[in-house]
């Protein structure tokens, strides 16, 4: 007989029907003229089907719930997460997820109110703002329906330092002239224009000044409030204080009340002054500071308040110094 | 096997269903394929405990992985994949698939189905190989001689012989050319029946 390469791979494939017809005919007509091929094929047929009765044995009782204990464990071990519980899992983590949605929502909130009661945006009110572009006072006055009363004497001194001196001097000087009327304040000495500003003047005349002066606070590189106590000597030190912000304790009804307001802007002032990374940007590059720094606090809650033409009993002592920070 | 005849649903909606996290689809498809599975398992490992535990970690990978099943072969490939795949890797590791329990000299003296079997061998016998492998003892001895095939041969072996895959099926779940396949089968057979006539001498 001619040796038949791969033979047994032939019959194999023969018996398992996995020959082509025509590979199955030639099989067929192989088998048929030999008898020794056609022995190797009983052979082969024979191992096949002993295997094949082999009896089928079934799967032990417990495999589905051995399987659900093995995911379920997994699950508790913190491994690959289970299947079985995923559509209840899916439930639960989207009310979670919901539920941790809403908390953040609501901390956000909190402490966006928070913030904003400490750093409000400049709301335009009161005589500081009449210069303002963006609202002008009257709007304010009529929004708003402020007590009038007749406030305390206010007592203090206003220190600022300014790099351009001869400017910023000059601004107020023209200041004071236009706003505070001249029997309301006096120079220590009139011919020396640096010298300290002494004023005794209305809260109308003093809002309309600060309203001026607010224009040039930019050119200032620092102002310091020192507001008088009742105790002899002592005093409310606001330091980086702004326009607004001396108009707000000036403008408080009693003495109790402004030196907590004064108080209260020394405190923030204070923060926001050391802000982490404010002197890192000032490094950097001394122009940006002041885009990121944090508007200084102001009064947000409607408190009695002077109206411009309304209080003309001069019972505001304010010094106003300035000096050179070269 | 029984509820593999009641369960009808094809495995592409059972796996869809899997995959919008219908934990009754996975049982379902457990129950459908356990005993298939446990079957091959058992014929490639040889032990019962094994192959339990084989089956439940071949059951745990596929629901584990059956987010990331593409269906780009059929689902009963895929998982015999997983069962065969588990399986080998287990049998490599194992030094207990050694069959030091076939003894040759206790099966001779165990005169009764070593006589049988020889009988069925011979060529002029007369007897059916499916009666004859009912036999308990006979059984576990061909259980036995598919073991001393090596790891390549038996899986191909049982795929076909026992499980009655064709041939595209085993070279997909085995992941090998459909002639390698013929020539692991051919040669799967040929050892095998050396291996109960060397036996059985």
């Amino acid at each position: 007989m001619k040796e038949i390469p791969n033979l047994d791979e032939l019959l194999n494939s023969f018996i398992d029907g996995e020959l082509a017809p025509r590979q199955h005919t030639e099989v067929q007509r192989l088998v048929a003229h030999d008898e020794k091929i056609a022995r190797r094929l009983d052979e082969l047929q024979q191992c096949k089907m002993f295997l094949s009765s082999l009896p089928v044995v079934e799967a032990p009782p417990r495999i589905l719930e051995n399987v659900k204990a093995s995911l379920a464990r997994r699950t508790l071990l913190g491994e690959e997460p289970s299947a079985f519980d995923e559509q209840i899992g899916a439930r639960h983590l989207l009310g979670r997820k919901l539920f941790a949605a809403a908390a953040m929502l609501g901390l956000v909130g909190i402490l966006a109110a928070v913030v904003y009661s400490i750093v409000a945006p400049t709301v335009p009110r009161g005589p500081i703002a009449a210069g303002r572009r963006d609202m002008p006072a009257t709007v304010d006055l009529a929004e708003s329906a402020p007590v009038t009363v007749v406030a305390a004497p206010f007592s203090g001194r206003l220190e600022l330092q300014t790099s351009t001196l001869p400017a910023v001097v000059g601004f107020i000087n023209r200041a004071i002239e236009e706003n505070i009327p001249s029997d309301e304040w006096v120079a220590s000495d009139q011919s020396k224009s640096r010298e300290p500003h002494s004023l005794i003047c209305s809260g109308e005349s003093f809002n309309l000044l600060l309203a001026r002066l607010d224009d040039i606070w930019d050119k200032l590189d620092s102002a310091t409030l020192f507001v008088d106590t009742e105790v002899f000597g002592r005093k409310v030190i606001v330091e980086a204080v702004t326009a607004e912000q001396v108009a707000g304790i000036v403008n408080q009804v009693d003495s109790t009340r402004r030196i907590e307001v004064a108080r209260d802007f020394a405190v923030l002032n204070n923060i926001s002054e050391h802000l982490p990374g404010r002197e890192i940007l000032a490094a950097i590059d001394n122009t940006t500071v002041d885009l990121i720094t944090p508007p200084k606090p102001v009064l947000t809650e409607d408190t009695k308040k002077f109206i411009p033409g309304t209080d003309a009993v001069k019972n505001i002592h304010l010094t106003i110094a300035v000096t050179d920070n070269q | 096997m029984t509820e593999v005849a009641n369960i009808n649903i094809d495995d592409a909606v059972l796996v869809r269903q899997c995959w919008q996290g219908d934990s009754a689809a996975i049982e379902r498809l457990i129950l459908k394929y356990q005993n298939r599975i446990y079957n091959v398992i058992l014929k490639i490992c040889a032990d019962p405990d094994d192959a339990a535990e084989l089956t439940q970690d071949t059951f745990v990978k596929i629901i584990e992985n059956i987010d990331n099943f593409q269906g780009r072969s059929g689902f009963y490939t895929w998982a015999f994949r997983i069962a065969v795949n588990l399986t080998l890797n287990y049998c490599r590791r194992n030094t207990r698939l050694g069959f030091s329990s076939l003894d040759a000299e206790q099966i001779r003296e165990n005169s009764q189905p070593g006589k049988v079997l020889k009988e069925l061998l011979s060529n002029e016998s007369s007897l059916d190989p499916a009666s004859v492998a009912q036999d308990k003892e006979v059984c576990q001895i061909v259980l036995e001689s598919l073991k001393k095939l090596d790891d390549a041969q038996r899986a191909v072996v049982v795929l076909r012989d026992i499980e009655g895959m064709n041939y595209n099926q085993i070279a997909n779940v085995l992941d090998i050319e459909l002639g390698t396949v013929r020539s692991r089968l051919s040669r799967g057979r040929k050892k095998l029946r050396q291996i109960l006539e060397a036996i059985l001498q």
